[in-house]
């Protein structure tokens, strides 16, 4: 009981001192938790990807440039049967926001009539299908975002393309999607903006990429190579990739989220070894002639170094519960979850995560008290008593 | 055990890089179980690396350091840990408590190291305390104590696991007259009541007045070792 007793008081003994390495584990234990969760979200969402059996036709130079939406009936022509591959569906990026309303939104035109036989995966009625094919301003909104809006079904929106045609345009909101995959993306009919296009005098025909939709994994294999030898030495020609290798490449390119999360993760810790390692330190300096009295006693070198290290692993590991348990009540138990992050959707933070923080908190913990406990264990009482007189 | 002391042609000598500093040379002493002993020098004359080399927590260059049957400078550190735990009781000028534990809680930390159940901590606690006047101060820490205070709950420290040998570094350095006639008079009871060898470094002539036996040590060597004319005085006094 003393035993324990001494290791908890010597904790308190500097309670700001406590405090504050407390935090300096603590807060970079979470940012990993959190890191880690949104990398985990994001290979969620290229393993979804990868089960959609969906190929993703870009302009070979740059995703930027646009593809001709004649495209569309040479690949189709590739299966007419439609057997193997399934549909074809051309999309166009117009972004937009809303009046008065600094958020962005990510819109995309569709071609309306391959749209559900390709995104399966958005699940709609056949009552909202119906009303998708009759309705040119028919706007599927994703959930999250309608609810961040305030839209229901049956509401009249104007959004404002950030691209050409740049003139508000005007939908009725048919769905909220709520069983599909992607809750942010709003989905509008590809012709109704061509037709804004058209009036505006803007270049029509135009589509930022194809989705492929195919039969099996061995049609995924079969198009990416089929689709690129159609349009090779063209004008127009094309990079197909099955929409996990797409996803994960624009993921890349634009901010290369898992790997710079990872690397702050990393460097977090670090930051919290050195915090810890700090204060162990410290902690050590300041009794010097306490461990010289505890070895004359007769306590061994082994006891001090162990007490040493007993100390800065409860210290880091209540940090490290603090930083882990915290993000994992807050998103997984009130209503933080909710809240939903682009591409991911919703922040999920595995027990598995919180056991590998707790994991590095206990390294953090033995690392931080390697030098310190060394230092004490091959103190030489003599010495050190010399040192104090 | 018999805590005969004897010491035969010990040296010391310790190193700065290539220098050699010689501390004690050829130095033959023998204490008797139950002696006073107290040792005075100039600062640098050897005195506490002696009491040192007597509480095992330093071996000598060359000679031997016999504490009853036990040979110091045969042994490794990890032998002279566990006979420290069981013989010696080491009190310092500056105390040397720690801070966040109570008198109590600082007193029962050597008895840790043995096989004992917390009933019997507590009640050698208790008695050690007592021994030393503190009983009603057990759960005060350090800063809630007074010098002369925190030095005996030290010598409680020191005795509660029994040792043969109290070895006392200017135990009355940090004290005023007062205070330090009261700690002095504590070890003198220590060493007549219960019997202990108690080895007293001081630089203070009033303070080994209290000893039965002086030892003068000068550069290593020693120069005068007599038998305390005052002790009797002292004695009476008390």
């Amino acid at each position: 009981m003393l035993r324990l007793t001494y290791l908890y008081r010597n904790l308190t003994r500097n309670r700001l001192r406590t405090g504050l390495t407390l935090a300096a584990v603590a807060l970079p234990i979470m940012i990993y938790v959190l890191s880690m969760a949104v990398v985990d979200g994001v290979e969620r969402f290229l393993e979804n990807s990868a089960k959609q059996l969906r190929l993703a036709v870009t302009q070979k130079a740059s995703i930027v440039n646009p593809l001709p939406a004649g495209h569309r009936p040479k690949i189709e022509a590739l299966d007419p049967t439609r057997t193997r591959l399934i549909s074809v569906c051309g999309l166009r990026w117009i972004g937009g926001k809303i009046e008065r309303d600094p958020r962005p939104l990510s819109t995309l035109g569709v071609d309306h009539d391959t749209f559900a036989a390709t995104f399966p995966d958005y699940r709609l009625t056949p009552e909202e299908l119906d009303v998708w094919a009759r309705d040119r301003r028919a706007l599927i909104a994703g959930r999250a975002t309608a609810r961040q809006f305030g839209w229901k079904v049956g509401d009249r929106v104007t959004i404002h393309p950030s691209v050409p045609p740049y003139i508000p345009m005007e939908f009725n909101i048919i769905s909220t999607a709520e069983d599909a995959e992607d809750p942010i993306t709003l989905i509008c009919r590809l012709d109704y903006i061509e037709e804004r296009l058209k009036e505006e005098g803007w270049a029509q025909g135009l589509v930022n990429f194809f989705f492929v939709k195919c039969a099996t994994k061995a049609d995924v294999d079969y198009y990416t190579v089929a689709i690129d030898e159609l349009f090779a030495g063209s004008t127009h020609e094309t990079k197909t990739q099955d929409e996990k290798a797409f996803m994960n490449e624009f993921i890349t390119q634009q901010f290369d989220l898992p790997r710079n999360l990872t690397i702050l993760a990393g460097v977090t810790v670090f930051v919290a070894v050195m915090a810890a390692a700090n204060t162990m330190s410290m902690n050590f300096r300041d009794r010097t002639s306490e461990i010289a009295t505890l070895k004359s006693m007769g306590f061994s070198s082994r006891f001090v170094f162990t007490q040493i290290q007993a100390e800065s692993l409860l210290l880091c590991t209540i940090g490290g519960l603090i930083g882990a348990l915290g993000p994992y009540i807050a998103f997984m138990h009130t209503r933080l979850g909710n809240l939903t992050v682009p591409l991911i959707q919703h922040l999920e933070i595995s027990p598995t995560v919180v056991l590998e923080a707790l994991a590095i908190s206990v390294l953090i913990g033995i690392i931080a008290a390697v030098w310190p406990s060394w230092l004490a264990m091959r103190m030489k009482v003599v010495t050190a008593l010399r040192s104090l007189e | 055990m018999n805590a005969d002391i004897e010491l035969r042609d010990v040296y010391k000598v310790y190193r700065k890089g290539r220098i050699e500093i010689p501390v004690l040379e050829g130095l033959n002493l023998q204490i008797t179980e139950g002696e006073f002993v107290a040792m005075m020098g100039p600062s640098g004359s050897g005195k506490s690396t002696l009491l040192h080399l007597m509480g095992g927590l330093d071996v000598p260059t060359a000679g031997s350091v016999r504490i009853g049957d036990a040979r110091l400078e045969t042994m490794n550190e990890q032998e002279l840990t566990a006979w420290r735990s069981r013989h010696v009781g080491f009190i310092f000028q500056l105390y040397h408590l720690v801070p966040v534990l109570t008198a109590a809680e600082n007193v029962e930390l050597p008895l840790l190291l043995f096989h004992m159940s917390a009933s019997e901590r507590k009640e050698r606690v208790a008695t050690a305390l007592e021994v030393v006047g503190l009983a009603d101060r057990m759960d005060h820490r350090p800063n809630q104590l007074s010098g002369g205070q925190e030095q005996r709950v030290a010598i409680a420290r020191a005795i509660v696991t029994d040792p043969d040998v109290i070895l006392a570094d200017e135990p009355t350095g940090d004290l005023d007259a007062k205070t330090s006639l009261e700690i002095l008079n504590l070890l003198n009871l220590l060493n007549t009541e219960f019997g202990k060898t108690i080895l007293m470094v001081t630089h203070d002539p009033k303070a080994a007045a209290h000893a039965k036996r002086v030892l003068h040590l000068n550069k290593g060597v020693l120069e005068r070792d007599e038998m305390n004319g005052l002790f009797e005085a002292t004695e009476a006094s008390i």
